[in-house]
């Protein structure tokens, strides 16, 4: 105990309290803790708003809320998910397993880290006070596209606030990704060679090489257009010499960039748990490391299949028409490699391995989607239309958020050291699953019968009504799904059986210490021989044994 | 564990198909599975890229979903000891190499008909039988459509237009980005200030084709809509030569100002304007029309420039039904 005491840092008594120690924390275990609570507590609240939009549109000329309302909810929605939602829960679990899984310490800069934390925060509170500012909240959609978001068009603070909680956040983003990439480069435990790292390493990796590069671009748009809103220049205003158009490039080329920031790290969290549940090795880890990579290359060269209809010059359209084509071959790499892993496994199904699966099944439905956005004429006929809600909610609800859970499910055991109900879990899979079908499959067929998104109404009876009818009740479904996991927190908060240091037999260097670890993490480290260490030890014990 | 979980795929899987093969046929429709008829060729050709692609989106579909679905039952854990592990197999270079390879040609099949397509559907055709195609003027503006002819007649929200014809469609916007498009005529193109888009289509049937505005525009976004009236030539001339410059001051009414004032100015989203002075003071509605309103920043005193390039044949057929049709006068203030 003694010895305990001494490897502790010195903390004053007044940084020792229940609030003030999580105030003042530098651990990152703690910080991915808040960051994860955090992002949480957005994604329960950007939903609520999604329930709001599904119930307006359950049928037709609803007027369950105003249309100014409706405007806000989906712009904050959009907005809230990505970059207050499902970017930072990446950077809370990257920020809590990171160190852990290449056996650090610590991260490389722990008070930058706290920093990138409260900057989250305060941005994600600055977006959602901006419904108290004059005028409302931002009512001009998730991309804030000039000159609708121009002061003339959009009055009141509302926008503003969007642009200056959308810097904090990027700044957040960006000095958090400076620690990633340092601690992934330069903290690696002895014999962690670059094909030995997990490969969510390596998605955190390529998420945060992506985020250094492409948040300063979305920070130098939202810039520009804050200065023509309250200085008066007229970076995107066309009556006065400026350019619409520019603010869509600057927009997207962070835009896209951004979807693999937020699948990347999933797909990276399946390659993980698909190996673990199936009792083998990943299929192919260079070629799902290496398709990381060329996801994360390929991802910057796309952005403008996001503008077939601004009427680029042909030959643009062509470039990015075959260059959204080419990224889907990494993309499929993974798919394939994944399902080959589970060939002649001893598949195991606990929640995390379902969370898993459906992200197998149901992004797979995404990505083929996306393959009629990238073809530009056809894209022409289902841009901007529910076609798109459905195709991006599929990505990145069916990918992303699937994914989320395969790790909270997974990695909760060692974050918190109980474990998740299992049966709750499983019954909140399944509704989940069932929920999100019901509620995006309709979408295509929307899209394709002509309902433009962002409409807060339709006229149109039939058809159209009963899809979006259907859709409604699934959201319903899955929102009780999603209530079920505040359930299941709750409920093995204080009285669930406790995890023990490796409770899935997991391969990868956080199961080695204990669940949840010591401040220090680690007390001593095995040297790494392969991607796997944890299996080499429990072989190398198997062997003393036998 | 394993059956029940298939199970429930299984029942999951048959729920769905079979709720939604009821509705697709309740309303004998395609469904929306496809995009909309089309009575164009260019739509015609996207909606053939469209099936193109359905075919190995649905092969990969069925492939993948397929084999994931088969060896979630075929390697379940049956009762093997949850440390019991499979063959430990690392991968395998030539497989890998191979459905890398079948992507890259299924995605050059893909771009390739596209390619053999591109031209039908951007290129307007030159129709020189027709006398070059006839091209009609669109201006987007928050929230309704405004289309000029060739013998500057102008309509509000509802274009008209010949029969198998080609219609250059020029693309404009006055205020912020709209995306015109109709369905069953084309795809969508933007209307972006500062920029000119056009794209083109030749009607095959009379008819009355329905279109909305596909870019997010504002708080009436929704309400952008517009019609393509495909007429006989000779019902499209006269059209165009009398009952157009006749109609346009009610057009105006119904399109620009009655989405928010109301149909008999007595509000709506906006506020009643039937009795208000300023309906029939020229000078003044011109300079509200063309300034807009955006006083306090508040949520509903914005009201958008709506007269931005408007002629001054315009304003004075609006001015003229406004005072005929809607302007009740401060005398009846109190009724």
């Amino acid at each position: 105990m003694a010895v305990r005491a001494s490897v502790e840092p010195y903390r004053p008594d007044w940084r020792q309290g229940r609030v003030s120690s999580w105030i003042t924390t530098v651990d990152h275990k703690r910080i991915g803790i808040l960051y994860t609570v955090t992002a949480l507590v957005f994604f329960a609240v950007a939903g609520i708003f999604a329930l709001l939009m599904r119930a307006q549109l359950a049928t037709p000329d609803q007027t369950f809320i105003t249309k100014n309302s409706y405007n806000e909810l989906f712009t904050i929605h959009g907005t809230a998910m990505i970059f207050l939602f499902i970017v930072p829960l990446w950077a809370g679990l990257a920020n809590f397993l990171l160190p852990l899984m290449i056996g650090a310490r610590d991260m490389a800069f722990p008070r930058l880290n706290a920093l990138s934390y409260w900057l989250y925060l305060f941005g994600g509170i600055t977006l959602f006070l901006s419904f108290l500012a004059s005028g409302g909240a931002s009512k001009s959609g998730w991309y804030g596209y000039p000159p609708l978001s121009e002061n003339f068009f959009s009055p009141g603070n509302g926008q503003d606030l969007w642009i200056l909680s959308l810097h904090l956040v990027a700044i957040s983003s960006f000095i958090g990704a400076i620690n990633f990439l340092c601690t992934i480069h330069n903290m690696r435990a002895p014999g962690m060679s670059w094909m030995r790292i997990p490969l969510f390493v390596w998605a955190v990796e390529i998420y945060a090489a992506l985020l250094l590069i492409v948040m300063p671009v979305i920070t130098v748009g939202l810039t520009f257009l804050l200065l023509d809103r309250q200085v008066g220049t007229h970076f995107f205003i066309p009556d006065e010499g400026g350019n619409a158009v520019l603010y869509q490039h600057l927009f997207w080329f962070f835009g896209h960039p951004e979807v693999y920031i937020i699948i990347l790290p999933a797909m990276g969290v399946i390659s993980e748990v698909i190996p673990v549940f199936s009792r083998k090795p990943i299929f192919g880890y260079k070629a799902i490391a290496f398709s990381t990579v060329a996801i994360g290359f390929y991802s910057m060269l796309v952005w403008a299949h996001h503008m077939f209809s601004v009427g680029l010059p042909n030959f643009l359209n062509i470039f990015f028409m075959l260059s959204s084509m080419v990224i889907a071959v990494p993309t499929g790499v993974k798919i394939f490699n994944w399902i080959a892993t589970t060939w002649r496994g001893n598949l195991i199904f606990d929640t995390a391995m379902l969370w898993a699966l459906g992200f197998i099944a149901v992004f797979t439905i995404g990505g083929l989607s996306g393959i009629f956005l990238a073809a530009f004429p056809v894209d022409w006929q289902v841009t901007d239309t529910y076609y798109v809600v459905a195709h991006m909610h599929y990505v990145l609800f069916g990918g992303a958020v699937f994914g989320v859970f395969a790790a909270l499910f997974y990695w909760w055991p060692k974050m918190f050291g109980r474990m998740l109900d299992e049966r709750l879990g499983k019954t909140q899979f399944w509704l989940v699953f069932l929920g999100f079908n019901l509620t995006f499959l309709p979408q295509h067929m929307l899209g394709l019968l002509g309902m433009p998104r962002r409409n807060y109404t339709y006229h149109e009876h039939g058809l159209i009504y009963a899809y979006n009818l259907i859709s409604t009740i699934g959201a319903g479904i899955m929102a009780l799904g999603l209530m079920l996991f505040l359930f299941n927190i709750i409920k093995t908060t204080r009285t669930g059986p406790r995890a023990v240091n490796d409770p899935w037999l997991g391969d990868t260097l956080e199961w080695y210490t204990t669940s949840p670890p010591p401040p220090h993490n680690f007390d001593r480290l095995p040297y790494i021989t392969s991607a796997r260490p944890l299996r080499d030890l429990r072989r190398r014990i198997e062997e003393v044994r036998a | 564990m394993p059956p029940p979980v298939r199970r429930k795929i299984l029942v999951l899987v048959l729920a769905l198909g079979a709720a939604l093969a009821l509705v697709a046929v309740a309303y004998g429709d395609n469904g929306g599975f496809t995009p909309p008829d089309a009575k164009s060729r260019n739509a015609d050709r996207i909606n053939d890229s469209y099936l193109w692609i359905s075919i190995f989106a649905v092969a990969i579909l069925v492939i993948v979903e397929g084999a994931l679905v088969w060896f979630i039952i075929k390697y379940r854990r049956r009762g093997r000891p949850r440390n019991a592990e499979g063959p430990q197999v690392h991968g395998a270079t030539r497989l890998e190499l191979i459905w890398t390879a079948i992507p890259v040609l299924i995605l050059g099949a893909v771009a390739a008909f596209i390619f053999y397509k591109l031209p039908g559907i951007q290129d307007i055709p030159s129709a020189k039988a027709q006398g070059g195609p006839l091209t009609i003027r669109v201006d987007a503006h928050q929230f309704y459509w405004q289309f000029t002819y060739p013998n500057g007649t102008i309509s509000i929200d509802e274009m008209h237009a010949p029969v198998n014809r080609v219609v250059r469609v020029e693309i404009h916007s006055q205020d912020v980005d709209h995306s015109w498009w109709v369905p069953q005529l084309g795809g969508k193109f933007d209307a972006i200030p500062g920029k000119t888009n056009e794209t083109w289509f030749q009607a095959e049937e009379v008819g009355s084709y329905k279109g909305k505005c596909g870019e997010f525009c504002g708080v009436l976004h929704a309400e952008m809509q517009a019609r393509v009236v495909v007429q006989s030539k000779d019902a499209y001339d006269t059209w165009v030569q009398t009952e157009g410059p006749q109609n346009l001051g009610r057009g105006e009414w119904i399109g620009v100002c009655a989405k928010c004032h109301g149909l008999a100015g007595r509000g709506g989203y906006g506020p009643a304007i039937f009795n208000n002075g300023l309906l029939v003071q020229p000078d003044a509605l011109r300079s509200l029309l063309l300034a807009g309103q955006n006083t306090s920043g508040g949520k509903d005193e914005y009201m958008p420039p709506v007269g931005l390039g408007w002629t001054d044949r315009q304003f004075r057929s609006l001015e003229q039904y406004l005072e005929t049709a809607i302007y009740k006068g401060a005398a009846q203030n109190g009724g």
